[in-house]
């Protein structure tokens, strides 16, 4: 990719998720993930409405005019991204690919932090761990990390969640907060899960296309696993093929939603042709109550 | 109809279905390969998965395709029918068989006897000449018509088995069978008529002379041909007594004189069958004589019938296409 039609993208992106994250996720996010707890940062003058519980008296003393204490949220988070870039994020039939939906989530939550004053890092997974950008503070920053969401290519194909998982709770020592966002197309990940939720706070982005879902009447075609290069003719005409599809898709969905309901992370779905607002709202006031 | 008398003009073209098995192994090979495909995120969903009936006959547009590769190999090799078989039955000739029975013909010295042989021998003739024309006069003391000019064979050699000696009185009318069996084809419209007057004696009875009889043939454009039958010298012949049958060594006489007289006069020829095998021989080269005059007039008449393949092919590339493209398609 050229770097002028690069740089374009990332601005467009950057426009699109800065808008969102300042105006509509700003409170949200803030109250979703919270410090350690409060922290005086100065004094200020006394207006009227002030809580006068928070008046100085030694200040107001000494200047013989009402001071009001100031506290500040102790934050200094980390948020770490953990994308999954394996070949099954190249699907998508509506709008947009699944990948493309992942790189505007992440834009999103990583403007959403530096607002908040918080770290942003990244780690690019497959079945290995394709790349690590530790986190950092700054706009400079979180253009690079939208650079390298549009640029990377994986050197593997194949998902290992656990793999990622367990290469957080290794590499980041402070608690953080994290956010797994993949299709979460592998199993016998729970264990590595529950252990990285102890260390850190984890949210899970479950990202899904209509058509992984539900296959649509459209006879016989021919398939190509993405991610393993398996190919496979299937009849859609077939009924009974497609009912057992969308219950099989059901089936894992729910054990997957047990998954994370065992394991203490919140979660949530976003489908590739629906907006990504509603259920990040969603999971950010569920949060916010929850404190 | 379709598969008889079926020929090819062109049979090197069924080289070509040697390119059948290459075209199969050319698509396999091509299946083996990559094929384009959708890509898809997961197969997690898809394991469950069992071809219907619709994808198991997914070689149906490719059978059809063979199926019509081979139809137009067969046209290209040009089927032709010949139908040369009617014409050739309408180019038969008229032969009358004009057998003598009488007594002497008992003599044993054709085996079992004369009569028998010469039964025997008369019958694979006409099984030889399936499309002529055959009658039957039998004559001794008198003549008698046994069976008129006919194709149906089967009645002819059921009449011919049915023949015995002393049917008629006694003697040899010779000159009376001729003239009967000439009575019996005069009419006939055949192209060529044939007398064939097989006899074991003399002239001895009867109103008509064998010569006159031979000028009759030979006014109406028959020939005749002429077999004597019986060894030179004397032959064993069975008579019956009170005390069973006797043999008696007779002395054999036959008017060959006569006999070569009439059939030089009317274009045949004169045979003298000594034995069995050589009556045999006599008829067979009775049997050739008379077949060459058939076979100049023989024609054939060639149909090309490479449009009923032509069709087939026809209709096996419509359901190619049709199913490939509608119950067939494979997306992309």
């Amino acid at each position: 990719m050229e770097t002028t039609e690069l740089l374009k993208k990332v601005r467009k992106i950057e426009i699109k998720t800065r808008g969102l994250s300042s105006h509509i996720f700003s409170g949200e996010y803030h109250s979703a993930f919270k410090g350690r707890g409060m922290a005086f940062s100065e004094v200020r003058d006394y207006i009227a409405g002030d809580d006068i519980r928070t008046i100085d008296w030694n200040v107001t003393a000494r200047f013989n005019h009402p001071f009001v204490k100031v506290y500040e949220e102790e934050r200094e988070l980390t948020v770490m991204l953990l994308v999954d870039v394996s070949a099954s994020g190249a699907f998508g039939t509506k709008t947009q690919l699944k990948k493309d939906l992942v790189t505007e989530l992440c834009a999103v939550l990583a403007f959403s932090a530096i607002q908040n004053n918080d770290k942003t890092g990244i780690i690019f997974f497959s079945d290995i761990i394709e790349k690590f950008i530790p986190p950092k503070k700054g706009k400079t920053h979180i253009l690079r990390i939208i650079r390298e969401l549009i640029e990377f290519r994986p050197r593997h194909t194949q998902t290992n969640i656990s793999e990622a998982l367990q290469y957080i709770t290794r590499v980041i020592k402070k608690k953080c907060i994290c956010f797994v966002i993949s299709d979460f197309f592998d199993r016998n990940f729970q264990d590595a899960l529950k252990i990285a939720n102890k260390r850190h706070d984890v949210v899970a982005l479950r990202i899904y296309d209509e058509r992984e879902s539900r296959l649509p009447n459209v006879g016989m075609v021919h398939l190509k696993n993405a991610e393993t290069g398996e190919e496979k003719t299937v009849d859609t005409s077939d009924s009974r093929f497609r009912n057992e599809f969308q219950e099989d898709w059901n089936k894992r969905m729910h054990s997957l939603s047990d998954t994370f309901a065992k394991s203490g992370v919140d979660h949530t779905k976003i489908r590739t042709d629906d907006s990504y607002v509603k259920p990040l709202m969603h999971l950010f006031k569920k949060r916010g109550r929850r404190r | 109809m379709i598969w008889h008398g079926i020929q090819f003009a062109q049979p090197w073209f069924f080289w070509l279905l040697l390119l059948i098995p290459l075209l199969m192994a050319f698509y396999f090979w091509n299946l083996r390969k990559k094929q384009p495909g959708i890509t898809f995120s997961s197969f997690e969903g898809l394991k469950g998965y069992r071809p219907g009936m619709r994808q198991r006959l997914r070689m149906l547009p490719l059978i059809f395709d063979l199926l019509a590769a081979v139809a137009i190999i067969i046209a290209l090799a040009r089927p032709q029918s010949s139908s040369s078989g009617q014409n050739v039955s309408t180019e038969g000739i008229d032969i009358v068989l004009a057998l003598d029975i009488s007594g002497s013909m008992l003599a044993e010295d054709l085996k079992p006897n004369r009569i028998e042989a010469a039964k025997k021998v008369a019958e694979q003739f006409i099984d030889n000449r399936p499309n002529d024309r055959i009658g039957l006069v039998v004559f001794s003391g008198e003549s008698f018509t046994q069976c008129p000019l006919t194709t149906d064979h089967a009645v002819l050699k059921n009449l011919l088995s049915g023949i015995q000696s002393g049917m008629l009185t006694d003697g040899t009318a010779l000159g009376e069978g001729l003239a009967t069996a000439v009575n019996r084809i005069r009419n006939s419209k055949a192209r060529s008529k044939v007398i064939i007057l097989l006899t074991d004696g003399v002239n001895n009875m009867g109103a008509i002379a064998p010569q006159t009889a031979g000028e009759i043939a030979k006014t109406f454009g028959i020939r005749v041909y002429t077999i004597g039958v019986g060894t030179t010298g004397y032959a064993p012949y069975p008579f019956k007594t009170p005390f069973g049958i006797q043999y008696q060594n007779v002395e054999v006489q036959i008017d060959e004189d006569v006999l070569r007289q009439i059939a030089t006069e009317t274009g045949g020829k004169y045979f003298r069958a000594t034995s069995t095998p050589k009556l045999k021989e006599i008829y067979a080269e009775i049997d050739q004589l008379e077949k060459t005059k058939i076979d100049v007039t023989e024609f054939r008449h060639k149909t090309e019938e490479f449009y009923p393949l032509v069709l087939v092919a026809l209709v096996f590339l419509a359901l190619d296409g049709i199913t490939r493209y509608t119950l067939f398609k494979t997306l992309p």
